[in-house]
């Protein structure tokens, strides 16, 4: 035997042992696996989302929206700055990126100087001034937009990953496909589907409001509640730290969320919440609340409807820790927001107010005096402290950035069911089975030993694509399986391409040996062609396409790739193990 | 020696077919299904009635709202359609849903609807007009785009959100009281509304003509704003083009000059004809049709090298016969391949055509048809117009040489394997 059949024994042998220990997270039920395998093997094949039921959404960003509301902006700061030296001056927005600064009185031109420009510098570009009329066009920096618009693809995507992680989607793919964003939940209930694409579409974000203490409306809701029921009314009271005064308050709680929520939505007639209020959760963790219970409960506060202050004015946001050393975010509000906040708060002093994220309170602290630029939103629990700073670092990268509300455009949508998903399965299992049990069985008859050659080069093709698919932890969709029944079908091709071929030489007199030799060597290329071909179709297939059709032409690939391997190189090795034993040469070969 | 040796052959090995001789009748067989293919796709478009599209472009390259609907009891597709049509879903396509051997049992409805969203164009007009005032406030702008399930609503003083959202029904808009809120700053008194989306309002629609609970399940739903749709058709164009053109310049890579034009024309004929075919019985033409037909030319082009290649094989052999008899006698020695190979694929897609559901089915059709008419197109098409190029260019420079062949057709590898 050539030495170099057993540098390939040896190859071969570990390339199926690699591929057989990256197929057991896929095969192997979690429970039943070895430790080694949770350590070092862990990646494994998705269902993907027309398998096991789920949402597929893309939706456009509203990019003009994001930058004409940062213009908007800059417009209102200008038109503030202006507006103090020369009362007679108009500021108005042109198109999407312009500001036209005008002056009734020419001179009054001169005072938009450098130096008042100068914190602007950054963003706006003077397109032209004209002394005589009095006019100066300001143009957003085109440098800014793209920044605006990288920046609001971004911030949608983590705010849409915010709010399905809180969701307690599985696995969510959110993915950004140039201006659109993919959004992919597989094994999302159906009943969830309406629920979730109202969160992710949703564009409010942070609101500063006002808690209504002392209300009337609480204490009439609180005396109709029984006593023993699942939702308690508990008075609570706080003194004013420097006028003394006394406040009270009556709040609701329970333990169960949606029970609580469904009896606020309930509330109508006399008790309904007047039309300018509105009752908004708060959960609060038990060490929050200092008491021995062990579980978390939610409360209620009735809020003033109207947002005082939004997270449009924020500057800046920041992962910081408080005085206890849990992470939390501070905040900086920009100038007009300070100048919000400070009205807000200095109304209210000794009132509290809620920090409203995405309608949940996260914090609704005193106002313990007037409160200007800075801000900080505590995340409330005590739960695990990576888990907690994984969540500030998330509502950071929401909050950054000027915090630019980018309006999401759903584009695509498809949903599927999970009953519609297990019957495709079975379907297309038995599709599957019934073909390669047909072509199993063929070969067998056909080209005997050989043909058991060529089935067990088809095992190990399969064996080599799942386990590359697991490797890449790609997701098996219909079409992914419609493409591995496609590569079945090459396997079959390329064999018969090599065994025609083998028949010829032995027909025309050449030992098997020889026949092999020459059979393998000559349809090579024809087989080589034939695949680069397809893996160029494949090429294009994936760039150009989509969702499920990437599904297909992953696994077309990744089949080609792997057949040449089994059916050229690793058929070949079996050949030659068949016509040339130790020593003597096979003297037929059963094809 | 084996060389008496018996096989199991299902072609024998000295079969000599005159696939040359006859071309004419294959090709004029291929230049009737093409010109029957381009005549389908108006005759879809503007005679028969119930068609409408030159081909029926599934709700990704249309635009629209695609729902599988479920129903307790066997519906007739006549009753469907007039429910919706009462909830003002005018002209919907229903057809039943599922796969030849269930369509007796199930009682599953594809329902396609154009619009994207609740709203049309026509309704958001009314609504504005509806909206111009609510309370003290007085609408400044209206913004809808089609195919959003949005609508962006300022006014010139603050609203409340549940007084917006009351007006909005009242208007015959679909949306829940949490479904309006503020947008943007507060001062901009800009409002956000999202509206119900289209499988609710489909339900409700089918729940009241048809009774309460007739409806079990809504297992799938798309939809598709109509610009995406028209980037989807013209990706895939530029997908096809794209492939045929990467193909062909690898072809002229490994064979020569006139091997190419041969594998082009096939190819084209093949990816036709595979639309021919859905045009004709006016299958769904989706994302996945595009992908089988990529996937045809991928396995149309491997027929044609199999067969080209031995062509270059022999005629580098035996330079003293006629080029025709040549491509004849590869097209033969490789015919046993061939039909093993088509068949084999052929019965495997066919078992996930009868037996797969949706996307396997489509797919596995496209694959059908594509298999047949990519065997049919390496011998019928690609080989005579080889042989063509090879008369008019090669021959021809030969007699004018009145020299016997002196070009090699063949490459360095060919060599290789001679020796």
């Amino acid at each position: 035997m050539e030495r170099s059949w057993w540098w390939k024994a040896v190859l071969y042998g570990c390339a199926i042992i690699l591929a057989g220990l990256y197929l057991v997270p896929t095969v192997v039920p979690e429970e039943k696996r070895p430790a080694f395998f949770k350590e070092h093997f862990t990646k494994r094949i998705q269902l993907g989302l027309d398998l096991q039921g789920g949402l597929h959404l893309v939706y456009e960003v509203n990019i003009d929206k994001a930058v004409s509301s940062k213009v908007d902006r800059l417009s209102n700061d200008i038109e503030d700055a202006v507006k103090k030296k020369s009362p007679d001056a108009t500021v108005v927005r042109e198109g999407r990126d312009d500001i036209l600064v005008s002056f009734k009185n020419p001179a009054g031109l001169a005072g938009v100087d450098a130096e008042m420009l100068k914190p602007y510098r950054r963003d706006l570009d003077e397109i032209s001034r004209d002394a005589a009329a009095g006019t100066l066009r300001l143009r957003y920096d085109p440098d800014r937009v793209a920044e605006v618009e990288e920046l609001a693809l971004r911030q949608a995507i983590e705010t849409i990953r915010g709010r399905v992680d809180k969701f307690g989607v599985a696995e969510p793919t959110i993915i950004k496909k140039g201006t659109d964003i993919v959004v992919e939940l597989p094994g999302l209930k159906q009943s969830d589907f309406e629920r979730i694409k109202g969160i992710i579409g949703r564009t409010a974000q942070l609101e500063f409001k006002i808690v209504d203490d002392g209300s009337e409306y609480m204490k009439k809701l609180a005396a109709t509640l029984p006593k023993d029921g699942p939702i308690k009314a508990e008075p609570e009271s706080w003194t004013e730290k420097h006028s003394g005064q006394q406040h009270e308050d009556v709040f609701l709680r329970s333990k169960d969320r949606p029970g609580l929520e469904k009896f606020i939505a309930g509330l109508s007639g006399d008790l309904a919440v007047p039309p300018d209020r509105e009752l908004a959760l708060e959960e609060i963790s038990p060490r929050d609340s200092g008491e021995a219970a062990p579980e978390k409960f939610y409360r209620t506060y009735l809020l003033k409807r109207r947002a005082g202050v939004t997270g449009e004015y924020l500057a800046m946001a920041d992962a910081t820790w408080d005085e206890m050393g849990r992470p939390e975010v501070s905040f900086t509000m920009n100038r007009q927001g300070s100048a919000m906040m400070e009205k807000l708060t200095g109304e209210n002093v000794g009132r509290k107010m809620a920090i409203v994220l995405d309608e949940k309170i996260t914090s609704a602290p005193v106002i313990e005096s007037k409160i200007g630029e800075r801000g900080r939103i505590t995340m409330g629990g005590y739960g695990d402290p990576f888990k907690l700073q994984q969540e500030v670092k998330d509502l950071v990268a929401v909050l950054r950035s000027g915090a630019l509300p980018a309006p999401l455009k759903k584009s695509f949508e498809t949903q599927v069911g999970a009953t519609m998903g297990q019957d495709s399965i079975d379907k297309a299992k038995f599709s599957m089975l019934i073909g390669a049990v047909a072509v199993v069985l063929f070969m067998l008859i056909y080209y005997r030993v050989a043909g058991f050659i060529a089935n067990l080069a088809m095992l190990l093709n399969m064996l080599f694509m799942v386990s590359i698919l697991a490797a890449f932890e790609a997701s098996l969709t219909l079409p992914g399986i419609a493409g591995l029944v496609l590569t079945i079908g090459m396997a079959v091709d390329s064999n018969i391409i090599i065994y025609e071929r083998i028949r010829e030489e032995l027909r025309h007199g050449k030992s098997p040996r020889t026949a092999v030799d020459a059979g393998f060597q000559r349809a090579f290329w024809t087989v080589f062609d034939a695949h680069v071909t397809n893996f160029v179709a494949g090429i294009v297939l994936y760039s150009y396409g989509s969702g499920p059709i990437r599904g297909f032409a992953v696994t077309l690939l990744v089949g080609i790739v792997s057949n040449l391997l089994t059916s050229v190189w690793m058929s070949r090795w079996m050949f030659d193990v068949l016509v040339s034993r130790r020593g003597s040469v096979a003297a037929t070969l059963s094809i | 020696m084996a060389a008496n040796q018996k096989f199991f052959e299902i072609i024998k090995p000295g079969i000599d077919l005159d696939f040359i001789g006859n071309q004419k009748y294959w090709i004029g067989a291929s230049i009737t299904l093409l010109l029957v293919t381009f005549l389908m796709l108006p005759i879809n478009a503007y005679v028969i009635k119930g068609r409408g599209h030159m081909l029926n472009w599934g709700v990704e390259f249309r635009g629209g709202t695609e729902i599988v609907v479920d129903f307790a009891k066997p519906v007739e597709a006549g009753a469907v359609r007039e429910a919706l049509a009462a909830k003002g879903f005018e002209n919907a396509d229903v057809v039943k849903y599922g796969s030849a051997m269930e369509r007796g049992s199930s009682n599953a409805f594809m329902i396609r609807l154009g619009p994207v969203s609740v709203l049309s164009p026509e309704q958001a007009k009314k609504v504005e007009v509806v909206l111009a005032r609510v309370g003290d406030a007085v609408l400044k702008k209206f913004e809808f785009s089609e195919g959003g399930d949005k609508v962006y609503i300022r006014f010139d003083r603050a609203v409340e959100p549940t007084v917006l959202a009351a007006a909005l029904k009242a208007a015959g808009t679909n949306t829940t009281d949490k479904g309006v809120q503020q947008f943007g700053p507060p001062q901009d008194h800009t409002y956000e509304a999202t509206l119900v989306g289209m499988e609710s309002e489909v339900r409700a629609a089918l729940d009241a003509k048809l009774g309460a609970g007739a409806v079990t399940s809504i297992p799938q739903v798309s939809s598709v704003g109509s610009k995406a749709g028209k980037e989807l058709q013209l990706d895939g164009i530029r997908a096809l083009l794209g492939a045929i053109l990467l193909i062909v310049v690898y072809i002229a890579f490994r064979f020569d000059f006139r091997y190419g034009p041969g594998t082009i024309v096939a190819l084209l004929h093949d990816a036709l004809l595979t639309v021919g075919a859905f045009a004709i019985t006016y299958k769904e033409f989706s994302l996945t049709t595009l992908a089988a037909i990529l996937t045809i030319i991928g396995y149309s082009m491997s027929d044609t090298i199999v067969v080209f290649d031995r062509i270059r094989e022999n005629a580098s052999r035996y330079r003293d016969r006629a080029f025709d008899r040549v491509v004849n006698h590869a097209i033969n020695e490789t015919l046993s391949r061939t039909i093993l190979t088509s068949a084999t694929v052929f019965f495997v897609t066919l078992a996930m055509n009868i037996f797969g559901t949706g996307v396997i089915r489509d797919f596995a059709f496209a694959m059908n048809v594509g298999v047949i008419v990519g065997t049919y197109s390496s011998i019928f098409i690609a080989s005579p117009i080889l042989i063509w190029l090879n008369e008019k260019y090669v021959a021809a420079q030969k007699r004018q040489a009145a020299r016997p062949a002196r070009r090699p057709v063949r490459r360095d590898e060919e060599e290789a394997v001679e020796t």
